[in-house]
């Protein structure tokens, strides 16, 4: 059975719940006697309110309250600190006071009996502002002289500037990515609901512990005085990481008029005031020797951030990645913000990567170019035999496999390296490949699992299944475990009175949640063996030692054979339980990293300047792939979003006031059905034992790291246009167009 | 199932964590709410409360009699009154799909819909594909190809496929179905799936 299960593509065990309707989103909760809040958004960048008029509003159908900067109950901010697991990326409160520091920040907060009656009144709000000039963009932020280098997060080894003046080839180019909206389809969410001093919220969250932690900060409570509860999420790319306003807002409306409220952020504020990927500017500069070997990289970004956290502001790591993905003696990695009127950014699916990844492959296709080099020579030839950031050897790279296999799926072989030379009919085919690369990261993790007297077992953690499929590959770590079928398994995630389990971001919740739940599922095989020899027990005169545990039972050396129902029933026990800690992966002996390859073919129809991703043979290095079905499915998924990066995703604000003119889903597009290329994953599946015992390093961020510069390299070779700001919209092509 | 009808659904935040649970069973939560929110006879005009009106609509093969004001959003009727909750808001807007369901056999967006124009209306939710305890091939073909991540679009998908595959004005083959399903938006990029899984079930619902 272990070998069997382990990996397998075994459908999700939550799926008939999300499938008939019956799986609970945040949302989907309806209290009794619950009241429901609709939020009064600025409609400023910048600036003050000066006056909030809710007389009109108040005489509105079913108004319980109304609350603003007046009369808000005074709160704490939460010291937002990583380590103590209570981190928000917006410090500030809802409503703390009378300031405006973005478009679509809370001014006001409608308490009423319905939804409707909520939303009614909440137009009937009337705020008046002073308003200042607001900073639009980057490069307005840049011309307010707000540029902060970040010391602590730069790199440098060698000479890059010495090696770079002296070299054959040389590359310098700038490349700009926009801010970029996760936009779940699930709209941020809470119901607060007190009893007394405890607090229930049923909440959008990719960490219900950190949640929880925040909470208890924010409103002065011990962490057990708060329950988060995030049983399904309708997934977060990082948007639902920490805690944002509305949830603050929610649980402080709530304690007030002392009624559970519900309270959904509209679709056009979550472009808003629950967080973004920043614009960035970067600049490459590569060079190399004259037979393509890199002698010199530097990779200098620089990066939006709000004016609303001038302290532990959110900074993109663009450089990342370039630190170690390719071999290069003289290397230097800065990143800069610049702060700007706009909600506070903060981590996107594989923030700095992506964006990074972005304006670093597409500078190694220039350089490809430069040399007359095929672009994956030339990255075979940069092959990095170790991580020459840290100076440690990697615990697992098979990217060379990785170029190999993908390129052979993808037919590369057959590429004409000349520009615009492939045609089919009406369209030019251009073919763009590049490298993927992501951190692995495992961390400290609690997990509980119990034999129950009904003959199932069960698993409990802190963590939450934000459609990863989570649930699933902890029921088949214990299925392989016990040697029980996956029906006979429960597994209960996403409430913060469970054993503390991590955050769903940063792909580490496979590596960090697995080996917990596995040693505590050995713990309660022991403790199961403990009640066996008690007196009056299955085996009474056995020594735990001489007693085997397969299949759900256990045995003697003499063939003694008994189920684990019967053990407890026994003793009349309910369950025999084993809870574990397990720590996180130690980063002294090697770094850690996934890696992987895409390849791209563009379809490129000048007559009528049609672009299209019709394509992708992407090969991807995350370690063991614990269920293939959903692994595939991350993967492809990404692979999606990263057509949406490349070629449509970008939150617009009007330069004159700072305002996003597209918040919501016609103007601001995603990839949908129709853009769907043939997408062919390919999972190497090298289990990564120096990193965990199931070799596991996670999977949703790597397949979109990359995706967007092997679009634009396709995008080049079709066109001999090469389109360094994203997203490659058709009028960065149209004058090209003969 | 909605025999006494309600304004305010209830669901106790003391009682079990049935829906918290993962298991093989759809609880019927709704039904139960649906029974303890015990309310006046809709049609004695005198407990109309003033603004509201009465219509009555079928949902799921179940007639159901309720009180509604004029500004009230068959979405949320659905999601708050009702306590059908397997029918998502995306955006509010008709711009995501995930309110699909089906009116008289035709696919709507509910969010776009003011619920007093549903008098008399055949409402049709993911709560009523599930028959007699067994998914439907649609729901089956999903959950086989994987045809989702978090689940959340996932309703209106399913709604929009089962018109699409009944559609007779469009076409089987991929490119049509791709173009038919893309006013439905899945952010988690499960496309590909979702796709294999219409087509599977097509297959499935010709043979049934």
């Amino acid at each position: 059975m272990s070998e069997m299960i382990i990996g397998a593509a075994k459908p999700r065990i939550d799926g008939p719940a999300k499938l008939t309707g019956q799986a609970r989103y945040s949302s989907d909760n309806n209290l009794t006697g619950m009241a429901h809040a609709y939020g009064v958004f600025s409609t400023i960048a910048h600036g003050k309110i000066i006056n909030i008029d809710t007389s009109l509003a108040k005489q509105s159908l079913g108004v319980i309250d109304i609350f603003h900067h007046d009369n808000f109950p005074d709160l704490y901010h939460t010291p937002s600190m990583m380590e103590q697991e209570n981190k928000v990326e917006e410090i500030r409160l809802p409503f703390e006071d009378n300031h405006i520091y973005y478009a679509g920040q809370f001014v006001a907060l409608v308490v009423a009996d319905t939804f409707e009656n909520a939303r009614a009144a909440a137009y009937k709000v009337r705020v008046d502002y002073q308003a200042y000039s607001a900073i639009a963009n980057l490069e307005q932020g840049l011309e307010h002289g707000d540029l902060q280098m970040q010391e602590k997060t730069q790199h440098s080894r060698g000479n890059p500037e010495q090696a770079y003046q002296t070299a054959k080839h040389t590359i310098d180019a700038t490349y700009r990515t926009p801010v970029e909206t996760h936009n779940p389809m699930e709209m941020h969410a809470t119901v607060a609901a007190w009893q007394g001093d405890h607090l229930t919220m049923y909440d959008t969250t990719q960490g219900v512990v950190n949640a929880r932690n925040v909470y208890a900060k924010v409103f002065g409570l011990s962490p057990d005085q708060v329950t988060v509860l995030t049983p399904f999420l309708g997934s977060g790319f990082g948007g639902k990481l920490w805690p944002w306003p509305n949830a603050i807002a929610a649980a402080g409306a709530a304690r007030a008029v002392g009624q559970s409220v519900k309270l959904v952020v509209p679709r056009q504020e979550m472009f808003t005031t629950t967080g973004h990927r920043p614009e960035t500017r970067q600049r490459l500069r590569l060079a190399t020797n004259e037979d393509g070997k890199l002698v010199s990289v530097r990779h200098d970004s620089i990066s939006t951030t709000s004016v609303i956290n001038k302290t532990g502001s959110y900074v993109e790591l663009c450089g990342g990645m370039t630190k170690a993905l390719y071999s290069c003696q003289n290397l230097s990695v800065t990143h800069g913000i610049t702060y700007v009127n706009r909600g506070t950014p903060t981590s996107m699916r594989a923030p700095g990567a992506a964006s990074g990844l972005f304006a670093l492959e597409s500078a190694m296709d220039e350089m490809a170019n430069t040399l007359g080099m095929d672009p994956l020579e030339f990255r075979l030839l940069n092959y990095a035999n170790q991580d020459e950031s840290q100076d440690l050897p990697w615990s697992s790279n098979h990217i060379r496999d990785a170029y190999a296999q993908a390129a052979e799926q993808f037919g590369w072989a057959k590429r004409n390296a000349k520009v615009g030379s492939m045609h089919d009919g009406n369209e030019i085919i251009g073919w763009g490949m590049d490298s993927c690369n992501w951190e692995a990261i495992q961390y400290g993790c609690d997990a509980r699992v119990a034999f129950r007297e009904d003959g199932t077992v069960f698993a409990s953690c802190g963590t939450q299944d934000i459609g990863t499929g989570t649930y699933t590959i902890v029921a088949q770590v214990l299925s392989d475990l016990t040697g029980l079928p996956l029906d006979k398994i429960e597994v209960q995630l996403g409430d913060s009175s469970y054993p503390s389990g991590p955050i769903s971001g940063g792909s580490w919740a496979t590596a960090t949640t697995l080996p917990a739940i596995a040693k505590a599922g050995r713990k309660a095989i022991e403790t199961l063996k403990k009640y066996a020899i008690l007196s009056g027990g299955s085996f009474p005169k056995a020594k735990t030692e001489d007693l085997i545990y397969e299949h759900g039972q256990l045995s003697d050396k003499k063939g003694k054979t008994v189920h684990f129902m019967e053990v407890l029933k026994a003793r009349r026990l309910a369950s025999a339980e084993g809870e574990a800690h397990t720590n996180g992966a130690h980063t002294d002996k090697f770094s850690f990293r996934s890696f992987g390859a895409h390849f791209v073919e563009v379809r490129w129809d000048p007559g009528i300047s049609r672009l299209r991703v019709s394509r992708v043979v992407s090969a991807i290095d995350a370690g063991r792939a614990m269920n293939k079905l959903t692994s595939r499915n991350q993967i492809e998924g990404s692979i999606v979003m990263g057509i949406g990066m490349a070629l449509f995703e970008q939150t617009e604000y009007d330069p004159r006031d700072g305002r996003p003119v597209n918040n919501n889903f016609a103007e601001y597009l995603v990839p949908v059905h129709a853009d769907q290329p043939e997408i062919d994953v390919i999972l190497l599946d090298y289990p990564d034992y120096n990193f965990n015992e199931f070799g596991a390093r996670g999977l949703g961020e790597i397949g979109i790291t990359g995706i967007a510069a092997a679009i634009a390299n396709a995008v080049f070779h079709a066109t001999g246009k090469r389109i360094r700001e994203l997203p490659i919209t058709l009028d960065k092509l149209m004058d090209i167009v003969a | 199932m909605a025999d006494k009808h309600g304004t305010i659904p209830h669901s106790n935040l003391h009682g079990d964590k049935a829906h918290h649970k993962v298991s093989q069973n759809s609880a019927s939560s709704a039904t139960d709410t649906q029974q303890t929110a015990s309310l006046d006879p809709p049609h004695s005009a005198a407990n109309i409360p003033d603004g509201q009106y009465s219509i009555q609509f079928t949902i799921n093969r179940t007639p159901c009699n309720l009180n509604v004001t004029p500004n009230m959003i068959l979405l949320d009727v659905l999601r708050h009154q009702l306590d059908l909750t397997g029918t998502k808001k995306g955006c509010d807007h008709g711009q995501c799909g995930a309110c699909t369901i089906h009116v008289n056999g035709q696919p709507i967006n509910s969010c776009l819909s003011l619920a007093i124009a549903h008098d008399g209306d055949e409402i049709t939710t993911i709560e009523g594909l599930e028959q007699n305890g067994k998914l439907h091939p649609l729901q089956q073909a999903f959950l086989e190809h994987d045809a989702y991540q978090c689940g959340y679009c996932t309703s209106g998908q399913m709604m929009m496929a089962l018109s699409v595959i009944n559609d007779a004005d469009i076409a089987e083959d991929d490119a049509a179905v791709r173009e038919a399903m893309s006013g439905n938006i899945c952010r988690c990029g499960a496309y590909k799936n979702i796709l294999s899984a219409i087509q599977s079930a097509r297959k499935e619902m010709k043979q049934a």
